[in-house]
């Protein structure tokens, strides 16, 4: 963190980023940094691609961005940074108009069938 | 890092009892106590703190997600004791909770608080439940069912003045609400220490039940549900992560608990434990803790039908990468 940027400081890691976390403190001095920004990156980039299975239902698109934070998309050409799962999920609910649920039966069924084909 | 145990249960069901009890053992004599009331059952403690609850409510924030900043503050204050050396080395700290508390915005202080999270961790929420006078509490009170469903070990007290069936009655109702805590009797706040604070003794005396305890048929009690899950496989920790994290924003408070073991694929499984909207840092495992290697959670709901949450898991399947099994009763499972 620089002084520029400390209103995003983190202070709280969300549940779903602990284990890239444990994994950075677990690999101390001697391991090689470049692999573990590897594996954070390819982390990263496949829990983008899962979201988006399912926020393509409320017309919405995550990406990784810059390996810090994720920008969330809508059609409208709207955008929002997001910091993590938890942060996500009340943005999406704001630009896609409603509250993504995943009880609801249909995301359900554009879930089932998207993976039928 | 310090763990926390958190003692709940409802007003008059034998915290404080149970408590004076527990601290008399040796083995607690290295143990801070954080107290909501000084009542009248008189606790002996050299290092004894009073709180006085106060709330605050964070931007946006449900009831679960608000910090107790009297317990942060009183956290901080025993940590730098410990740390300048001034009492002996901590080696626990316990949390009364008054009766009428819900135990969710106490762990979610631990969890957040940019300085505890570093040094305590919760290891056990351990709620009292009155044998005379659980089964009322229960009808009456929220709070006295959000204090079970948040337990990790229920301890059924006043088993000395209860009728032996109004015990058992009461008995397999918290097993029908919370099917992953185990239960211990205690007649006049006896208990055996050890039992009550060990922490992996859990998933032991769980099994050790399992004869009793009637796994995943769907127990319905008025509004509260819960139903156990395995899967055919291992799942996707993201996958996993991306569903859990979106059912909590959408119906959090209707979560009352999310407990178990995950097979995610890794030598060892993922142990999640959450209450209400608070995950506890999922821990991985480098090992299995018993030969079952099946994943196996326990949800525990208000308003939400299991049915429904299983249909859910069923229709993420493709990106969980297993489908979900619910658990009927040859599969009796332990939980951690």
């Amino acid at each position: 963190m620089c002084v520029l940027c400390g209103k995003d400081f983190v202070a709280q890691v969300h549940w779903t980023d602990r284990h890239v976390e444990d994994r950075a403190r677990a690999s101390g001095p001697g391991t090689d940094p470049v692999e573990y920004q590897r594996d954070r990156r390819r982390d990263r980039i496949h829990r983008a691609a899962l979201t988006n299975e399912v926020l393509r239902h409320y017309g919405l698109k995550l990406e990784d961005w810059n390996g810090s934070k994720y920008l969330l998309r809508d059609r409208k050409g709207r955008s929002e940074l997001v910091q993590d799962l938890g942060s996500l999920w009340p943005v999406a609910a704001r630009l896609a108009g409603r509250m993504p649920d995943p009880l609801d039966p249909a995301l359900q069924e554009s879930l089932t069938s998207a993976g039928e084909w | 890092m310090i763990p926390v145990t958190v003692v709940t249960g409802f007003l008059g069901s034998g915290k404080t009892t149970l408590l004076s009890r527990v601290l008399i053992d040796p083995s607690m004599k290295n143990t801070a106590v954080l107290v909501n009331e000084f009542g009248e059952v008189g606790l002996d403690h050299h290092l004894l703190r009073r709180v006085d609850e106060r709330t605050v409510l964070i931007g946006s924030g449900c009831v679960c997600c608000t910090t107790r900043e009297d317990l942060a503050g009183a956290l901080l204050e025993i940590l730098g004791m410990d740390e300048r050396a001034d009492i002996p080395t901590l080696d626990r700290v316990v949390i009364e909770t008054t009766g009428l508390a819900d135990p969710a915005p106490i762990l979610y202080t631990i969890f957040t608080d940019p300085v505890l999270q570093h040094h305590f961790f919760v290891d056990l929420v351990v709620s009292t439940v009155d044998a005379v006078n659980g089964n009322l509490h229960l009808d009456r009170n929220p709070e006295s069912l959000k204090q079970v469903a948040a337990a990790d070990k229920i301890v059924v007290t006043k088993t000395d003045i209860a009728e032996p069936d109004s015990v058992m009655s009461l008995i397999s109702r918290l097993d029908a609400i919370n099917p992953s805590a185990p239960f211990i009797e205690s007649a006049f706040g006896e208990v055996d220490v050890e039992d009550l604070i060990r922490r992996d003794g859990t998933a032991a005396r769980a099994v050790a039940r399992t004869d009793a305890w009637r796994a995943g048929e769907r127990h319905e009690m008025g509004e509260t549900h819960s139903v156990s899950v395995t899967f055919d496989g291992a799942i996707n920790w993201t996958a996993f992560g991306i569903w859990l994290s979106m059912l909590l924003n959408a119906r959090g408070e209707d979560v009352l608990r999310v407990k178990g073991f995950l097979d995610v694929g890794e030598p060892g499984p993922v142990v999640l434990n959450g209450v209400q909207h608070i995950i506890h840092p999922p821990e991985h495992l480098q090992n299995w803790p018993d030969e079952d290697r099946r994943s196996r959670i326990v949800f525990i709901t208000r308003g939400i039908r299991s049915e429904d949450l299983v249909e859910s898991l069923e229709a993420f399947g493709g990106l969980l990468g297993a489908r979900p099994l619910p658990l009927v009763a040859e599969h009796s499972l332990s939980f951690p």
